[in-house]
């Protein structure tokens, strides 16, 4: 009697250690597999660059004195803003960003100062303090002023992409040139090699992106911009 | 000299007093016919069809932004905003909800809901119709004229609404009674100006104009 019970019991206890097992390996592949992906660049060839040539970045938005306007559309969970989004540029790296209904009436008005931002106007129900650094890593990101260590620039010929990469530590955001075009075409920010933002600029008009679509994916936040002046 | 020095101090308190109000105007002189031509616009505006151009001040920016597009209303409280520079966007106003037409998508909100929205409707409304100058317990008013418009500064009383604008400037022309043009000042100085333009009043509006 007492055979025949623990002959299924061990069966059991067998299939348990082997099952665990497969799943230990398969993890641990997938871990290798991870963080082969992570890593796309790592075996293309690249060049440590000075801090300095940063401006040689194809990417001129973050230079033009004009002012630039995009019609804007944010969403962010479940609250549509929508108007337009002034910035201008009145000393090197300070930016005037604004964003006004279309009747007009402003809902924010930040400085970005050297990437810090600065708020001189901001409806209540986005002044908050999480929101604003939403906010500042966003315009930081699309105009340049990130803060970083160490630049690279890295060849990517099958792709026919030249990855301009900054970091700082943990840090690290890709501005990916398009070499026929010589425009910034995407823009990635990520954190321990995870993606947090991805920014897309298509349409240029000159040297100024006609449309930018930027989306957090760690928070349900999307900005899309499309060029009117 | 001492003419000299008093021709100085007018002039200098000519320009205080140009820069305290906008350039023309003075105070009314008699307010009681002021308050009786003003007590017109309701009834002068039952309907308005009318462009409109709109120019946002930012004092970081050399040029104004300019957009333009034509404007329906018809009371007691339907509006159509139709923007058709610099990008196409249409806004309507109809009893209790708001229609926003941007580019091919069509959103539908509910004034109840939309705070921001509501009082922008209520703002509007009451302008045109001349109810706002009579709130009392929300804005403060002044009154002023030149030899063709009526001008009433509105300053808010209300913290919320005073947080986003310092002074609301309505010019009426006094030829028919009727809101030529809004400037709305925020607390930086930052304007935005709606100046309407061809006034067609009182004509028949379809009511499909404020559905979309």
């Amino acid at each position: 009697m007492n055979i025949e019970h623990r002959t299924p019991n061990l069966e059991i206890k067998q299939i348990f250690r082997i099952s665990s097992f497969i799943i230990r390996y398969s993890v641990f592949l997938i871990i290798v597999f991870l963080s082969s992906c992570a890593n796309p660049h790592k075996n293309l060839p690249s060049t440590e660059l000075r801090v300095s040539e940063i401006k040689n970045i194809p990417y001129a938005l973050p230079y033009t004195d004009k002012a630039i306007i995009y019609k804007t559309d944010i969403s962010f969970y479940k609250n549509d803003i929508s108007g337009l989004l002034i910035i201008k540029r009145t000393d090197e790296n300070v930016y005037r960003i604004a964003l006004t209904t279309q009747f007009g009436l402003k809902i924010f008005d930040f400085e970005l100062n050297h990437g810090e931002l600065k708020v001189k106007y901001c409806v209540e129900y986005l002044n908050k303090k999480v929101i604003l650094n939403t906010f500042e890593t966003d315009f930081n990101l699309l105009l340049l002023q990130n803060k970083f260590d160490s630049i690279q620039r890295i060849q990517n010929q099958k792709q026919n992409q030249t990855i301009w990469q900054l970091k700082s530590g943990k840090l690290n955001y890709n501005y990916i040139e398009d070499v026929n075009s010589q425009n910034v075409v995407r823009i990635s920010f990520k954190k321990r090699n995870s993606e947090k933002i991805s920014v897309g600029l298509y349409a240029y008009r000159g040297d100024i992106p006609g449309e930018i679509k930027l989306e957090h994916h760690n928070i349900k936040l999307k900005m899309d911009l499309k060029l009117i002046q | 000299m001492n003419k000299i020095l008093s021709t100085i101090i007018s002039l200098f308190l000519f320009i205080t007093i140009l820069n305290a109000q906008e350039n023309g105007f003075s105070k009314v002189k008699d307010m009681e016919k002021t308050k009786s031509d003003l007590s017109k616009l309701t009834e002068n505006t039952s309907a308005i069809k009318s462009q409109f151009v709109q120019e946002k001040h930012l004092s970081f920016l050399t040029e104004n932004i300019r957009s333009k597009g034509e404007f329906y209303f018809k009371s007691p409280n339907s509006l159509r905003w139709e923007y058709s520079e610099p990008f196409e966007y249409i806004i309507v106003f109809n009893d209790k909800n708001i229609m926003i037409k941007d580019g091919a998508k069509i959103s539908t909100y509910d004034t109840e809901s939309n705070k921001m929205f509501s009082e922008i409707n209520n703002m509007m409304i009451g302008t045109i119709q001349g109810n706002l100058f009579t709130d009392n317990e929300r804005f403060d008013v002044e009154y002023f004229e030149n030899a063709s418009q009526y001008l009433l500064e509105l300053d808010p009383k209300l913290p919320e609404m005073k947080s986003m604008l310092k002074t609301i400037k309505i010019f009426i022309d006094k030829s028919d009674i009727s809101v030529a043009k809004i400037k709305m000042i925020e607390s930086s100085d930052d304007y935005t100006s709606i100046e309407f333009i061809n006034r067609k009043l009182n004509q028949e509006i379809k009511e499909s104009i404020f559905k979309l």
